[in-house]
């Protein structure tokens, strides 16, 4: 699988139609992989794609980002399901233009929850919980794919995974508040699960800005608190749900737990999924006047 | 005939954002008509219900309030066409989130005001005060904004004992 996506990069490398691969390499460490940006041909040696490529590659083609505007006329990049849903997402919100990229997909077997949880091989024990309900294993959009793809069904709901959620749902809510209170305690700021995120596209976020400042910038419960709900607000109907913000997030804050809630709400209420159709316009950028508005006074 | 007055052991700070063609002028009816409610809410005046940034009302409660009332145009009387109908999906997203974060959705209260139902917006204004009152303070947030506070003695209680 890997040998014909090296392949392909390659001769799309040497023949100057792409300007770069971005894709896994061996990391640090046998249980880690690397983001790679391949320039020549010879750097699709280094590919590789398996279970401990966990990182959502697509946060590179967010234009808050360099690389977008290194003027490379095309990307090339290599994508699990649910990070080529990340790119219909962006193309969707127009951060991207489809023809821009170019996607190499392959068949996913899951990825690990993170890579700590490594040893050797992927099974239940380790794999990311968003893998058990994923209906992406064979991609939605790619260019280049290895073999036949398969049809899949994609019409069922999207089934939020996280375990935690349904014990949270399930308090009242000063229980629910000192859960977050407790959590967010640990919490330093790092803005980590803003950086890996896909679909956090501002150049200087919210966070950054102080004249006037509207989230609280120190890092005490208060200014936390104003922080994951701004955060949580923004991704509201476009967050994808590669769970990078919780992987990536030093101090084990399930901060996706959220995103997933708010994932809930916004199919149930506007019957839409992110990253599936780049046609429909995500949720809150648009109306219709017989929405629900039984909270309405 | 003015209503009597009542003293409580605690008055609510309330936030109202509100839109300046609607609600605002409605409340400005109410003023003009000398119609009598609740002196607890501090309003700011925007343009558009839809121009009431989630933003504000994380901050209102960051800065000590009780309770906040959103309220603009009712659907089809948006000013500007449409800002309300972005407003409501909008706001009710943010509900469900302060709901998942553990804050009760009774101390925020979203409403359809026009600029000629003066006696409407008394009666929300009103009955809502009643309800943040009865929640009583902002707990939660409380502790947040200040870590002592769970440790504050009441100053009645310290004059008891
Ligand atoms: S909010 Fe978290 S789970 Fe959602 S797209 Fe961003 S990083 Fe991924
Ligand atoms: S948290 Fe909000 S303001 Fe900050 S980068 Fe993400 S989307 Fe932008
Ligand atoms: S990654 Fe974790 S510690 Fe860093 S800002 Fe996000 S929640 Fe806080």
């Amino acid at each position: 699988m890997i040998e014909q996506i090296r392949e392909k990069a390659r001769e799309l490398l040497e023949s100057g139609e792409l300007d770069v691969v971005i894709g896994y390499a061996e990391g640090s460490d046998p249980s880690r992989t690397t983001p790679i940006f391949c320039r020549k041909p010879e750097d699709t040696d280094k590919l590789v794609l398996d279970g401990r490529c966990v990182n959502t590659l697509p946060a590179y083609l967010n234009k808050r980002h360099e690389y977008p505007k290194k003027g490379w006329k095309k990307t090339g990049i290599i994508g699990k399901g649910c990070d080529i849903r990340a790119i219909t997402q962006l193309v969707a919100e127009n951060q991207l233009k489809r023809d821009e990229v170019y996607i190499f997909g392959a068949e996913c077997e899951g990825v690990v929850a993170h890579p700590e949880k490594w040893d050797g091989s992927l099974h239940e024990g380790n794999c990311a919980s968003k893998c058990s309900s994923c209906d992406v294993k064979i991609p939605l959009d790619t260019d280049f794919y290895p073999g036949e793809k398969p049809e899949v069904d994609r019409s069922g709901p999207y089934l939020v995974t996280a375990p935690a959620l349904a014990t949270l749902v399930k308090m009242d809510d000063e229980d629910r508040f000192a859960f977050w209170r407790d959590d967010f305690d640990r919490c330093f700021k790092c803005y980590a699960c803003r950086e890996v995120c896909p679909h956090c596209s501002c150049n200087i976020c919210i966070t950054d800005r102080t004249m006037p400042s509207w989230v609280d910038q120190a890092a005490h419960t208060k200014g936390v608190f104003g922080w994951h709900l701004t955060r949580a607000m923004h991704l509201v109907g476009r967050c994808t749900g590669c769970g990078e913000c919780t992987r990536a997030c030093p101090v084990n804050i399930q901060v996706d737990l959220f995103n997933q809630k708010m994932k809930e709400v916004i199919q149930e209420s506007f019957d839409y999924k992110s990253g599936y159709s780049m046609e429909v316009k995500p949720p809150l950028i648009t109306y219709n006047t017989d929405d629900t508005e039984n909270y309405i006074r | 005939m003015s209503k009597g007055i009542i003293r409580h052991d605690f008055e609510p700070k309330i936030m109202g954002f509100v839109c300046k063609w609607c609600t605002y002028s409605g409340a400005d009816l109410a003023g003009t008509s000398r119609m009598d409610y609740s002196p607890h809410v501090r309003m700011v005046r925007l343009p558009c219900s839809g121009r009431i940034d989630p933003q504000f009302v994380i901050k209102a409660f960051e800065q000590g309030a009780d309770g906040v009332i959103i309220s603009g145009c009712h659907p089809g009387d948006c000013h500007y066409n449409e800002g309300n109908y972005y407003a409501r999906r909008r706001n009710l997203a943010f509900r469900n989130l302060m709901e998942f974060n553990g804050i009760d959705t009774k101390r925020l209260e979203f409403s359809w005001i026009s600029a000629a139902e003066a006696i409407k917006f008394t009666q929300i204004i009103d009955k809502f005060t009643n309800q943040v009152r009865e929640l009583g303070p902002n707990e939660g947030y409380r502790v947040l904004l200040d870590p002592y506070a769970s440790r504050l003695v009441k100053s009645s209680e310290e004059s008891a004992a």
